[in-house]
C-alpha cells in the first residue's frame, strides 16, 4: 500500500511538472519544472526495481543536461510570450496532428493483444541475470547481445562532439593566451635587469 | 568468451567499416596534432582509405554473414551497395578537394565526417535489425546534418543545416514511433524474426502495418521523396557545393538501400499492403520533379528537383516487387550517381571572378568560351533526360520494363509521361549554354585535375554504357537477387 | 495484521527515525566544529590565536555565530524572484544531508545500504549546482549572476573527472555499494595505482566545493561573495550550513572510495577493537584539515586555468586512467 502511495505521489508529481513546463510563463521556471519531472521519474524507476537507470536519469539528466539547459536559458534574454503568440496561429494545425495521432494510438493499442508469438519474440537475455543486480544485468548484455548498437552509438557521440566543435568554435587571430610552459620557461637573468642608478640622473 | 556463447563475435564481415570508421578516427587525430600541414595529405589519406576500404569490402562483404546477435548482414546486396557507396564518396571527395580550398573551408574535418558518414550509410545497407538500421541512419543523417553547415560563414548554409536538422529530426522520430509499434506487436526488432512473424500473423494487426507506414514516411524523408521532399531545394541550394554533390550521390541510394531491404525482408508478405504507398510515393515524386523543376532558375534547386523525380523513378522500381525491379532500381542508381558526379563537377567549374555563381543563366555562352565543359554537360543533361543512346535511357527504361512486368502499366505510362515533362529543364539547359548570349564569361580553367578527371570518367560512362551494359547489369542482377534468396 | 506485526514495524520506523536524527545531529555538529577548526587552523597557520573569548578557548564561538545568524532579519531583495530565491539555499542545505543516507560510518552501520550507492552519492553530490545557480538567478544581482554561472560550469566540468576517478575504483572493486567498496581487497599495487587519483580527486572535491583555490562563484575580492550576495540571516546561514556539510560529506565519500572507511589503516588489524567510527571520523577529519591547509596556503585561481586544469588537464589523465585500470586488471587477471 505504501508502494502504491509512493507510485502516485511520484506520478501526480511528474505529470504536474509536466503541464508546468509547458505553461510555466518564466523560461527558467519551465527548466526547473523540467528537472523536477526528471527527478520524479527517476523516483518511478526506483520503484520498477530498476535503480541504475534512475541513478544515470538523475546523473546525466539533471545533474548534466539540464544543468546546461539552465544556463542557456538563464542568459538569454527572450520574450517567451511574445514568441507563443505567433506560435497560437498554428494550435489548430497542431491539434489536428495531435488528435491523428491520438486516434491512431488508441486504434492500434485497443487492438493490442500479448499473443502467444509476440511473447516468443520477446529478446529474453539469455544470461542467468535474476540473481545478478541490476548494473550486472545491463552491463551483461550491453557488452554482448547489443555490442554493436553500443559501438554505434558511440560512433554518433563522436560525430556530434566534431559536429559541435566544427560549428562554434573558431580561431580568432590576435587573441592573448596563457603560455605556461614559455612562462615557466623564463629565467630571472632575462626578465630582469639591474641597474645603478645615481640619484637624480633617472633613467633614459 | 565461451560464456556469451550464442553471440557471433566474429568481426570479419564488418572489417571494411571498422577499418573506415578507424581511419577516420586516426585521420581527426592527425588533423587535431599537426593542424596546417595536415590539412594538404588528410584528403589524399581519406581516397586511399576508401580505396582500401572497397578492396576490403569486395574482399568479405559479399559473402553471406549475419554477425554479432544479428544485428548486421553481409551479402552481395549489402556487399554490391557498399561498392556503389564507396565509389559516389571517393568521387565527392575528388570533386571537393579544389572546391573547399577555392571557398575557404578546407578544414579536415571535413573529411573526417564525410568518412564517418559513410561508415553510417555503410551500416544501414548491412542493417537487419530495427535497432542496428536506427542506429546507423543516425549516424549518417547527424554527419550529414553537421557537413550541411560546414560553410559557417554563410548564412544559407546556416539555414540549410538547420532545416535539414530541423524536419530531419521530424522523421527520425516518426521512424521511432513506427518502429515501436512494430516492436510492439510483434515483440521483435529482428528482421528473421519479423519474417517469420508476418508469415504466421494472419492477418496481419493493423497497427503493425501503421508502424510500417511510419518507418517508410521516415525513410521517405531521408529519400527526399515527396510529399517529404520539402528539405531538399533548400538544403541543396544552401549548402557548400561539395557537401550537395555528396547529398545527390551518396545517402540516397543507402536510404533506397534499406528501403528495399526492408520491404523485401520482414515485410516480403505485406506487399499488397506497401505496395500502394510506395506507388503514390513515386507518383508524388515524378510530379513533384518534373513540375517542381520547370521554374527554378538556380542549378542546384534545379538538380534537387532532378533528384526528386529520379528516385521516384526508382521508386516504380521497387513498386513492381520484383527482382527485376531490384535489379532495375540498382542500375539506375548507379547510373544516376555516374551523371551527377559529371553534372556537379561542371557546375564546380561556375565561377566568375574567383566566386561561385549558381544561376542557369550564368551558363550563357559556354560552348563558346568553354566548348569541351558545355559539350560534357550537355551529354549529362541528354542523359537524365532519358534520351537513347546515352547511359540515362537504360536505366530508366529496365524500370519501366520491370513496371510492365509487374502489370503496373497506368504507373509506367505515367513515368514516361513524367520523363518527357522532365526533360523539358535538361534541354532548356542545353538551350542556355549553346544559344544563349553571354552577358558575363565565365572563369576558365577553374577545374583540379581530379575534377576533370572525374568529369571524363562520367562522361565516358554515359556514353558508352551502350557498348557493353551487361558488364554492369550483371553485377546488379547478382545483388538483387541475394534480397529474394530461394525464389 | 496482528498487533506484534504494527509493533515490530513501528519499532522499525523509530530505528530508522532515531538514526536519521543522530546523523543530522552529527552532522549539525560537525558542521558547527568545522566552522570553529577552520578559524583556528587558519589562525594557527597564520600565526594568531583564532576565536577565543566565547567558552573555553572559544569552544563556544560557532554556538554564539548561530544565534546571531539566527536573530537576524531575513532580507529579501525587492527584485528577487522570492520563491526560487528561498528555494536555492533549501535545496542546497538539503542535498548535502540527504546524501549521508548511504555512507557507511561504521560496518553495517548505513541508513539505506543500497546496491547503487556511489552513483546515489555522485547523483546527489551533482545536484548541488542548481542550489548555487538558482540563488545566482533569483537575487537578480550581477554578482550573483556571475557567481552562479562561474559555479556551474566550475562543477559540472570537475565532476567529468571525478566520476571517471569513480569509474576507476569500481573497476577495482567490482561493486557499487559502499560497503562493498570499502572492504573489498586491495593490493598494494592497486593502491599504488590509485594513488594518483586519489590526489586528483582531492582536488576535484576542492573545486566541487567550491573551496580555495578554486573559491571563483564566491570570489570575495572581486564578485563580493558571489551568488551568496544577497543572503543575509537564516537563508544565508543554510547556505553556510549546506556549504561545510558538504564539505564534510566530500571527505567521507573520499574516505569510504579510497581511505577504506572504517576498517583501520594499513591493515593494522590489531587496532580492531577501536569503533569503525572512530576510524572513520580521524580519516575523514584528516581530509578536511587539508581543505583548510589548501585554503590558508594557495592563492586563488584564475578562471582560464581553472577551466584549463579541469579540461585539459584533469580529463584527459583520468580518461587515461581508466583504460589503464580496465587493462592492468584484465593483464593480471584481477579482475573483481
Amino acid at each position: 500500500m505504501i508502494l502504491a502511495a509512493v507510485f502516485y505521489l511520484f506520478a501526480f508529481i511528474l505529470l504536474l511538472s509536466g503541464f508546468l513546463v509547458i505553461t510555466a510563463r518564466n523560461p527558467v521556471h519551465s527548466v526547473l519544472f523540467l528537472i523536477l519531472a526528471f527527478f520524479n521519474a527517476a523516483g518511478l524507476f526506483v520503484l520498477l526495481g530498476a535503480e541504475f537507470i534512475a541513478m544515470i536519469l538523475v546523473i546525466v539528466y539533471v545533474g548534466a543536461v539540464a544543468v546546461l539547459f539552465l544556463f542557456v536559458v538563464m542568459m538569454l534574454d527572450i520574450d517567451f510570450a511574445h514568441l507563443r503568440k505567433g506560435a497560437m496561429q498554428y494550435v489548430p494545425l497542431g491539434l489536428l496532428v495531435g488528435v491523428i495521432l491520438l486516434t491512431e494510438l488508441v486504434i492500434s493499442v485497443s487492438a493490442w493483444q500479448f499473443n502467444s508469438l509476440s511473447q516468443q519474440n520477446l529478446a529474453v537475455p539469455e544470461i542467468g541475470l535474476n540473481a545478478a543486480t541490476n548494473t550486472q544485468a545491463l552491463g551483461a548484455v550491453l557488452y554482448t547481445q547489443y555490442v554493436y548498437a553500443f559501438q554505434l552509438a558511440g560512433l554518433i557521440l563522436l560525430v556530434a562532439m566534431i559536429g559541435a566543435i566544427v560549428l562554434t568554435h573558431r580561431v580568432r587571430p590576435g587573441v592573448r593566451k596563457q603560455s605556461i610552459e614559455s612562462q615557466n620557461a623564463r629565467r630571472p637573468e632575462e626578465a630582469m635587469e639591474i641597474l645603478k642608478v645615481q640619484s637624480g640622473a633617472g633613467i633614459s | 568468451m565461451s560464456e556469451f556463447g550464442f553471440l557471433d563475435f566474429n568481426l570479419v564481415p564488418l572489417l571494411p567499416e571498422v577499418f573506415l570508421a578507424l581511419s577516420a578516427m586516426g585521420f581527426l587525430l592527425i588533423g587535431v596534432s599537426f593542424g596546417d600541414e595536415a590539412r594538404r595529405v588528410i584528403p589524399w589519406y581519406a581516397l586511399l582509405a576508401l580505396l582500401m576500404t572497397g578492396v576490403l569490402v569486395s574482399q568479405v562483404s559479399f559473402d553471406d554473414a549475419i554477425v554479432l546477435g544479428g544485428m548486421f548482414k553481409a551479402d552481395a546486396y549489402s556487399g554490391f551497395v557498399k561498392l556503389l557507396i564507396i565509389g559516389g564518396v571517393m568521387a565527392t571527395l575528388g570533386l571537393s578537394m579544389r572546391y573547399l580550398e577555392q571557398e575557404h573551408i578546407d578544414q579536415m574535418e571535413f573529411y573526417v565526417l564525410v568518412l564517418l558518414a559513410s561508415v553510417g550509410m555503410m551500416f544501414m545497407v548491412s542493417a537487419v535489425n530495427l535497432l542496428s538500421l536506427y542506429m546507423a541512419l543516425e549516424l549518417q543523417s547527424l554527419s550529414l546534418y553537421v557537413l550541411a553547415a560546414f560553410n559557417r560563414q554563410s548564412p544559407r548554409a546556416a539555414e540549410a543545416g538547420v532545416k535539414y536538422f530541423a524536419l530531419g529530426g521530424l522523421a527520425s522520430g516518426m521512424m521511432l514511433f513506427g518502429i515501436s509499434l512494430i516492436y510492439g506487436f510483434t515483440g521483435s526488432l529482428d528482421f528473421g524474426t519479423l519474417t517469420a512473424s508476418m508469415m504466421v500473423m494472419q492477418p496481419v494487426p493493423f497497427a503493425v502495418i501503421f508502424g510500417l507506414v511510419f518507418l517508410l514516411a521516415g525513410l521517405a524523408f531521408k529519400l527526399s521523396a515527396a510529399p517529404f521532399h520539402m528539405w531538399t531545394p533548400d538544403v541543396y541550394e544552401g549548402a557548400p557545393t561539395a557537401v550537395t554533390a555528396l547529398f545527390a550521390m551518396v545517402p540516397k541510394l543507402a536510404a533506397l538501400a534499406l528501403l528495399m531491404r526492408i520491404l523485401f525482408e520482414p515485410f516480403a508478405y505485406l506487399v499488397p499492403q506497401w505496395e500502394q504507398i510506395i506507388i503514390f510515393l513515386a507518383v508524388m515524386s515524378m510530379i513533384v520533379g518534373a513540375f517542381g523543376a520547370i521554374a527554378q532558375s538556380n542549378i542546384k534547386r534545379l538538380i534537387a528537383y532532378s533528384s526528386i523525380g529520379h528516385i521516384g523513378y526508382a521508386l516504380i522500381g521497387v513498386a513492381a516487387a520484383s527482382e527485376g525491379g531490384i535489379n532495375a532500381v540498382l542500375l539506375h542508381m548507379l547510373i544516376y550517381m555516374a551523371m551527377t558526379a559529371g553534372t556537379f563537377a561542371v557546375i564546380m567549374a561556375m565561377r566568375r571572378g574567383g566566386r561561385s555563381v549558381e544561376r542557369i543563366d550564368d551558363l550563357a555562352g559556354l560552348s563558346r568560351s568553354q566548348p569541351i565543359l558545355a559539350y560534357a554537360l550537355g551529354i549529362l543533361m541528354f542523359s537524365m533526360a532519358g534520351v537513347p543512346p546515352f547511359a540515362g535511357f537504360f536505366g530508366k527504361l529496365m524500370i519501366f520494363q520491370a513496371a510492365i512486368g509487374a502489370e503496373l502499366y497506368a504507373l509506367a505510362i505515367f513515368g514516361v509521361v513524367a520523363s518527357v515533362v522532365a526533360a523539358y529543364y535538361y534541354l532548356r539547359i542545353v538551350k542556355v549554354m549553346f544559344f544563349d548570349e553571354a552577358v558575363l564569361m565565365l572563369d576558365l580553367n577553374v577545374l583540379s585535375g581530379p575534377q576533370r578527371f572525374i568529369l571524363a570518367c562520367s562522361v565516358a560512362f554515359v556514353l558508352f554504357f551502350i557498348l557493353s551494359p551487361s558488364a554492369f547489369i550483371d553485377s546488379t542482377q547478382l545483388a538483387a537477387a541475394a534480397l529474394f534468396p530461394g525464389r | 495484521m496482528s498487533i506484534d506485526r504494527e509493533i515490530e514495524m513501528f519499532l522499525a520506523f523509530a530505528w530508522m527515525l532515531g538514526h536519521i536524527i543522530v546523523l543530522i545531529v552529527g552532522v549539525l555538529l560537525g558542521v558547527a566544529y568545522l566552522t570553529y577548526a577552520e578559524r583556528k587552523v587558519l589562525g594557527a597557520m597564520q600565526r594568531r590565536q583564532g576565536p577565543m573569548t566565547v567558552g573555553p578557548w572559544g569552544l563556544l564561538q560557532p554556538i554564539a555565530d548561530g544565534v546571531k545568524l539566527f536573530s537576524k532579519e531575513t532580507i529579501i531583495p525587492s527584485q528577487a524572484n522570492k520563491i526560487v530565491f528561498l528555494l536555492a539555499p533549501v535545496i542546497l542545505f538539503a542535498l548535502a544531508l540527504v546524501a549521508w543516507a548511504v555512507i557507511p560510518v561504521d560496518k553495517d552501520w548505513v541508513l539505506a545500504n543500497i546496491n547503487v550507492g556511489i552513483l546515489y552519492l555522485f547523483a546527489i553530490s551533482s545536484l548541488g549546482v542548481y542550489g548555487i545557480i538558482m540563488a545566482g538567478w533569483a537575487s537578480n544581482s550581477r554578482y550573483a549572476f556571475l557567481g552562479g554561472l562561474r559555479s556551474a560550469s566550475q562543477m559540472v566540468s570537475y565532476e567529468v573527472s571525478m566520476g571517471l576517478i569513480i569509474v576507476c575504483v569500481i573497476l577495482c572493486t567490482g561493486s557499487l555499494n559502499l560497503q562493498e567498496i570499502v572492504l573489498a581487497p586491495r593490493p598494494i599495487w592497486m593502491q599504488i595505482w590509485l594513488f594518483p587519483m586519489f590526489i586528483v580527486f582531492l582536488i576535484s572535491i576542492l573545486a566541487e566545493c567550491n573551496r580555495a583555490p578554486f573559491d571563483l562563484p564566491e570570489g570575495e575580492s572581486e564578485i563580493t561573495g558571489g551568488f551568496m550576495v544577497e543572503y543575509s540571516a537564516m537563508t544565508f546561514a543554510l547556505f553556510f550550513l549546506g556549504e561545510y556539510a558538504n564539505m564534510i560529506l566530500m571527505s567521507a565519500m573520499a574516505t569510504t572510495l579510497f581511505l577504506g572507511g572504517w576498517l583501520p589503516p594499513f591493515g593494522m588489524w590489531f587496532l580492531d577493537f577501536v569503533p569503525g567510527i572512530v576510524w572513520f571520523g580521524l580519516k575523514t577529519c584528516a581530509i578536511l584539515f587539508f581543505f583548510l591547509w589548501a585554503r590558508a596556503t594557495l592563492p586563488r585561481f584564475r578562471y582560464d586555468q581553472l577551466m584549463r586544469l579541469g579540461w585539459k588537464i584533469f580529463l584527459p589523465l583520468t580518461l587515461l586512467w581508466v583504460v589503464g585500470t580496465a587493462g592492468l586488471l584484465l593483464a593480471f587477471d584481477a579482475l573483481p
